[in-house]
């Protein structure tokens, strides 16, 4: 039985169906499989969806379909382990974010599914998140690294404005700042104090794995 | 069933106006039946001569008067089908149907020189390996890839790379004709149960020689398509100017359907340019030059309205290797014949005229003609495209469609996705290693050749193609040839 639940879980996120995503992650719930296996079967899944993307076999609309998908199944597992008090292994814990005045979510979400599909877990806080949303969720969650990104010159400041904010809580010596997006480059994450940036949503990856010495 | 091509589903260009086109129209027939044209075969000239035409047996000259040649226009049928030896890639020549095909070469060419050379038996069949698995190679024309490989006679070329496409690929093919080789051809054809079309090549200006003529009569009397062609060079063999080189190419091929008409009325007749303006630096043909696509557009529209189906001038580019020249001479031809409305189009693989070939291009010109392909299907209007509803949804930002299942239903219908140029950003560019569209249709020909198998022969087929081989050596072999 609950080889058929997991195998339509499956199914539900290649066919990237968010809602079927929520049903039958309650119904495995439900039916008693354990939380941990339907997100290895969904992390399995997306890692493919990943694999893909990188090769040049998938596109954009897989990816972010995938992720959504992804992310609503995700609520329902996470919920639950939390309820059982069971915490479960990843590569890291990655809170992401488009910055305040912000609001372009792709660049955001290739970079949070390709985290997902890595093994990493992730908490998208979305578009437009303003510092504080950003320095609560760190108190929260306690990542190992925090990451934003921005599309626009104009909102670019922003992530210079967490950064403060993470000074000022004396936050940031406990997280790791990777910041990315078109408006901004090395020397401007050099200038802001970050600990990384990336130019793409693979090299993203590549930068969350090194900055947790994986 | 049958392949499907690229369908037009918009007019296509015009570029004369009716008065323009009837004035080319009445002065092809006053060509035809006042100045003449000169048909070297002796039943041929007996054949029109019972239908009304005048003939001067001593010059081989023949006058057509107009109601024969209006006749039999109207016996060609608009559209037909072609079989193939795998029903799935059968063509339905005419209408908006635009299928593409490779343009051969002589010769294949060194891709680190650049420099022709004679190809060998396995790369011709590795090319038409690759051929077989491009997605818009739709057919398989005469000479292709090569007009032959290392070791074979002169004789034994066309039914050499005729029996190589056989067996490489289930795609159909036509072929040409040299020394009554067109006897095999069109046995090999008969072996296989499919229809193999020939040409009927016209010797400009204003003459069919034996040959071609032969081969109309062989391929008539075996009900086989022909393919009549008129391949001039204007300011040499045909007038300089666009005009009357239509007058003089369309003349000789019109004398070359009446003949076919005669012979089996209602026969399967596509038409043929293959007329380039002289380059007056070097007396070769200008390959490419924008001449090419002036006469092929006009050759569409007159035999569009004639009502036989068309191949326009081959997509061959000057260049003597895949580089921005090229490319831009090759999607300058190829679109603006697909615009036309032309039915057949060579264009994948030639590169330096007509010298050579190479899969390497060939698997670059695919994406070339799938990007043609896709505008010339257009835009579906409709309410699922329209969208409304969707957009009603997103509304202003922070709405997006990249995660609506709408986008990931219709973007990849809507786009064409190339196979081997270069779509990555520059850092994911910078990382792959700098690849262009080259390197990467290197490395496809070779993933193509690793996996790709093409559909093979049954063995009595098989058997029965080598057979016919065998009786060409002879046959050739008795007359000295070989």
């Amino acid at each position: 039985m609950s080889k058929e639940i997991l195998s339509s879980l499956r199914k539900a996120l290649r066919d990237y169906d968010g809602d079927q995503c929520i049903v039958l992650a309650n119904e495995a719930i439900e039916k008693g499989v354990d939380p941990l296996m339907a997100i290895g079967a969904l992390t399995e899944e997306i890692q493919k969806i990943g694999e893909g993307f990188n090769q040049g076999e998938l596109f954009l609309p897989d990816l972010i379909g995938a992720g959504s998908a992804m992310q609503a199944a995700m609520k329902v597992l996470t919920s639950e382990l939390k309820k059982r008090g069971v915490t479960r292994e990843s590569l890291g814990v990655v809170v992401i974010g488009t910055v305040f005045g912000d609001m372009h979510t792709i660049g955001k979400d290739m970079v949070a599914t390709l985290l997902t599909a890595e093994g990493f877990s992730v908490h998208d806080l979305g578009i437009d998140v303003k510092a504080d949303k950003f320095i609560n969720a760190v108190k929260e969650l306690a990542p190992d690294i925090l990451a934003m990104s921005t599309l626009l010159t104009t909102t670019a400041k922003e992530q210079n404005v967490v950064i403060d904010a993470l000074n000022k809580e004396k936050l940031r010596g406990k997280v790791k700042v990777m910041v990315g997006g078109g408006a901004i480059d090395q020397t401007f994450a050099t200038h802001i104090g970050a600990d990384g940036y990336a130019s793409s949503a693979p090299e993203a990856v590549v930068l969350a794995k090194s900055l947790l010495g994986k | 069933m049958a392949m499907k091509g690229f369908v037009r589903k918009f007019k296509p260009l015009e570029l004369l106006n009716e008065e323009q086109f009837q004035s080319i129209h009445r002065a092809t027939l006053d060509v035809l039946q006042n100045v003449g044209i000169r048909v070297e075969h002796e039943r041929a000239l007996k054949l029109l001569e019972k239908n009304d035409c005048e003939v001067d047996y001593n010059s081989m000259r023949v006058k057509f008067p107009p109601g024969l040649v209006e006749e039999c226009l109207r016996r060609c049928p608009s559209s037909f089908r072609v079989k193939a030896r795998d029903s799935k890639n059968d063509l339905i020549i005419g209408g908006n149907t635009i299928y593409f095909g490779p343009a051969p070469g002589k010769q294949t060419v060194n891709i680190d020189t650049w420099e022709p050379r004679e190809a060998t038996r396995k790369e011709a069949y590795d090319g038409l390996t690759v051929l077989d698995a491009l997605p818009n190679v739709h057919f398989l024309p005469s000479y292709t890839p090569y007009f032959g490989f290392e070791g074979l006679s002169q004789v034994m070329r066309i039914p050499e790379i005729c029996a190589a496409k056989i067996r490489n690929s289930s795609k159909w093919f036509f072929e040409g004709y040299s020394n009554d080789c067109e006897i095999f051809v069109i046995q090999m054809a008969q072996a296989l149960g499919i229809d193999i079309m020939c040409s009927v090549l016209a010797s400009p200006p204003l003459t069919h020689y034996r040959e071609a003529i032969e081969c109309a009569f062989r391929l008539a009397e075996a009900g086989m398509p022909a393919r009549v062609l008129a391949g001039a060079v204007s300011g040499a063999t045909a007038p300089a100017t666009i005009a009357g080189a239509t007058v003089t190419t369309n003349a000789e091929i019109i004398a070359g359907i009446v003949i076919l008409q005669l012979i089996r009325p209602g026969m399967r007749i596509e038409v043929k340019d293959f007329t380039y303006p002289q380059n007056m630096r070097t007396g070769a043909p200008a390959f490419a030059n924008i001449a090419v696509s002036l006469h092929g557009a006009l050759f569409s529209q007159i035999w569009r309205r004639y009502g036989i189906p068309t191949g326009m001038t081959t997509a061959y580019p000057n260049s003597k290797m895949p580089d921005f020249q090229c490319g831009y001479e090759k999607a300058i031809i190829a679109l603006i014949a697909a615009l036309s409305g032309v039915n057949l189009q060579l264009v994948q693989g030639a590169i330096h005229g007509e010298l050579t070939h190479h899969p390497i291009q060939s698997i670059i010109d695919d994406d070339l003609v799938g990007m043609i392909g896709r505008f010339l299907e257009g835009v579906e209007v409709n309410d699922e495209t329209l969208a409304l509803d969707l957009i009603t949804e997103v509304g202003p930002i922070p709405g997006e469609f990249l995660s609506k299942g709408h986008t990931r239903k219709w973007w990849q219908k809507e786009q064409f996705i190339p196979q081997v140029a270069d779509i990555w950003t520059y850092p994911e560019w910078m990382k792959r290693g700098k690849k262009g569209c080259v390197e990467n249709a290197k490395e496809k020909m070779e993933s193509i050749l690793a996996t790709h198998k093409p559909t093979p022969l049954k063995e009595s087929q098989e058997q029965d193609i080598e057979k016919i081989l065998q009786d060409a050596r002879h046959f050739y072999k008795e007359k000295g040839m070989l």
